[in-house]
C-alpha cells in the first residue's frame, strides 16, 4: 500500500476512535445496552418494539405501573426514546401520587426519567398530544408536577390540598 | 521513509494509545454499571510531565513526527501520535491514581515527586521506562488491589475496623469507591499496553556524549570516537 494512502487510513481510523471516545465522554453511559443504543441513535437506526410499548401502555393505563415500567425498560434499554422516557416518568408520578402526601423516592426517579427523555428529545421537550388519558401531557407540566409533589411548604398542610387531583 | 515505519506510526501508534484511552477511561463499579472518566486536569498536567521524561531521555524524538522537513500529511499524522500519546498519558494516569479523597491527593503527590525525580535523575532511556512502569504499577497495586480489598463491600469485621479507624483518624478525608474485579483486569492489561506504545515510539539517535551509551558501547566506541 502507497505510504500516503497508509497515513490517511491511519488519520481516519484515529478520528474515528477520538470521536468514540469524545463521544463516550459527553454522553457517560451506563451499560453496554446505552452504548449500542446511543451509537444506533446517533445513526437514526434506533426503533422500540411497538407492539410491546403498547403492551406496556395497557399496564400504565389499568395503574400497573411496576409492570408498565418493566416493559418501557426492557424496550428502551438504551434510553435513548424520549416517548418511552416520558411514559416511564410518568408512571412514576402516578405511582408515587398520594392525596396526602407524595411519595419521595418514586418523584425523585421520575425527574431523573424525565431528564433522560428531555435529554435525547429533539428541541429538549416531550409532547404527547395523541394520549388524552394524561393530565400533563409536556414535559414541562409533568415536571412543575413532580417538583411540586417534591417541595415541603406550608401548603403541603391545607386541608383543602386533599380535593386536588392526580393528572 | 521505511514503509514499515510509516505503518507503525500513522496506523500502529494512534490506534493503541487511542485505544488505551479509551479503555482507561472505562470503569465497572460493583453493580455491574459501566463509568466513563475523562482523565482530570491534574492527570492533563502529569501526562506533559511524563511527555518530558520520555523526550529528555531520548525514548520520543518529537522532530521525527513532526517538523520542517516533512510534508503536511506526515506532520498530521506525526501530530495524532503526540496528541494521542498525551492523552493516553493522562488516562493511564488517571487510571492508577485514586478518584477521590485523601489516597488522590497522597498519589498525585506521589507520582509527581517519582515523575520530576526520574526527570532530574537522567539515567538513560531504558532506566527512565523502568521507572515510569513502577510507578505506573505501584500506583495499580496501591488502587485496585489493596484499596479495593480494604473497601471491599464483603469485608469481615477487621477490614470494617481498618476502614473505620482510617476514616475517623482523617476526619472523613479517606474515601475510596472500589471497582469491579474486571476494571483491575482492563487497567492491567491497559498499562501493558501503555508501555508496548512507547517501546514502538520513534527514538532520538545516540549521542556518543550520553555517559550511559558510552558506557555500554565499550572502550572501542571510546577508540572510534577519537578520545583516549
Amino acid at each position: 500500500m502507497r505510504p500516503d494512502l497508509v497515513r490517511v487510513v491511519g488519520l481516519a481510523g484515529a478520528a474515528a476512535l477520538a470521536a468514540f471516545t469524545v463521544w463516550l465522554y459527553a454522553t457517560a453511559p451506563r451499560t453496554v445496552a446505552e452504548v449500542t443504543g446511543g451509537l444506533a441513535s446517533t445513526a437514526g437506526l434506533y426503533r422500540v418494539d411497538e407492539a410491546a410499548f403498547a403492551e406496556g401502555l395497557q399496564y400504565f393505563r389499568k395503574d400497573q405501573f411496576e409492570a408498565a415500567r418493566l416493559v418501557f425498560e426492557r424496550i428502551d434499554a438504551a434510553r435513548r426514546d424520549p416517548v418511552v422516557q416520558f411514559y416511564l416518568a410518568y408512571s412514576y408520578y402516578r405511582q408515587g401520587w398520594g392525596r396526602f402526601y407524595n411519595d419521595d423516592e418514586l418523584f425523585t426517579q421520575g425527574l431523573a426519567a424525565l431528564d433522560r427523555a428531555e435529554a435525547v428529545a429533539p428541541g429538549g421537550r416531550v409532547v404527547v398530544a395523541d394520549d388524552p388519558d394524561l393530565g400533563a401531557p409536556t414535559s414541562e407540566e409533568l415536571r412543575v408536577e413532580l417538583l411540586e409533589g417534591l417541595r415541603a411548604d406550608a401548603s403541603d398542610f391545607n386541608p383543602l390540598g386533599a380535593l386536588r387531583t392526580r393528572k | 521513509m521505511k514503509p514499515g515505519f510509516v505503518w507503525r506510526e500513522a496506523v500502529a501508534l494512534p490506534w493503541l494509545l487511542l485505544g488505551v484511552a479509551l479503555v482507561a477511561s472505562l470503569r465497572v463499579t460493583v453493580e455491574s454499571e459501566l463509568r466513563i472518566l475523562p482523565p482530570p486536569l491534574s492527570a492533563l498536567v502529569l501526562a506533559l510531565l511524563l511527555l518530558t521524561v520520555l523526550v529528555r531521555c531520548g525514548q520520543l524524538d518529537p522532530a521525527r513526527l513532526v517538523g520542517g522537513g516533512r510534508r503536511a500529511l506526515e506532520n498530521a499524522t506525526g501530530a495524532v501520535v503526540l496528541v494521542a500519546l498525551w492523552w493516553a498519558a493522562a488516562a493511564v494516569l488517571a487510571l492508577v491514581i485514586p478518584e477521590a479523597g485523601l489516597p488522590k491527593l497522597a498519589g498525585l503527590v506521589l507520582v509527581t515527586s517519582l515523575l520530576a525525580n526520574t526527570l532530574a535523575a537522567s539515567g538513560g532511556r531504558a532506566a527512565a521506562l523502568r521507572a515510569l512502569f513502577v510507578t505506573c504499577l505501584a500506583g495499580f497495586v496501591v488502587k485496585f488491589i489493596l484499596l479495593d480489598a480494604l473497601y471491599d463491600p464483603s469485608r469481615g469485621v477487621g477490614g470494617r475496623l481498618v476502614t473505620s479507624l482510617l476514616e475517623g483518624v482523617t476526619l472523613g478525608g479517606f474515601q475510596h469507591a472500589p471497582w469491579a474485579p474486571l476494571t483491575g483486569y482492563l487497567a492491567f492489561a491497559t498499562l501493558i499496553l501503555f508501555f508496548v506504545a512507547l517501546s514502538l515510539l520513534p527514538r532520538s539517535t545516540p549521542h556518543p556524549a550520553e555517559p550511559d551509551l558510552l558506557a555500554r558501547a565499550g572502550p572501542g566506541h571510546l577508540e572510534r570516537a577519537g578520545r583516549p
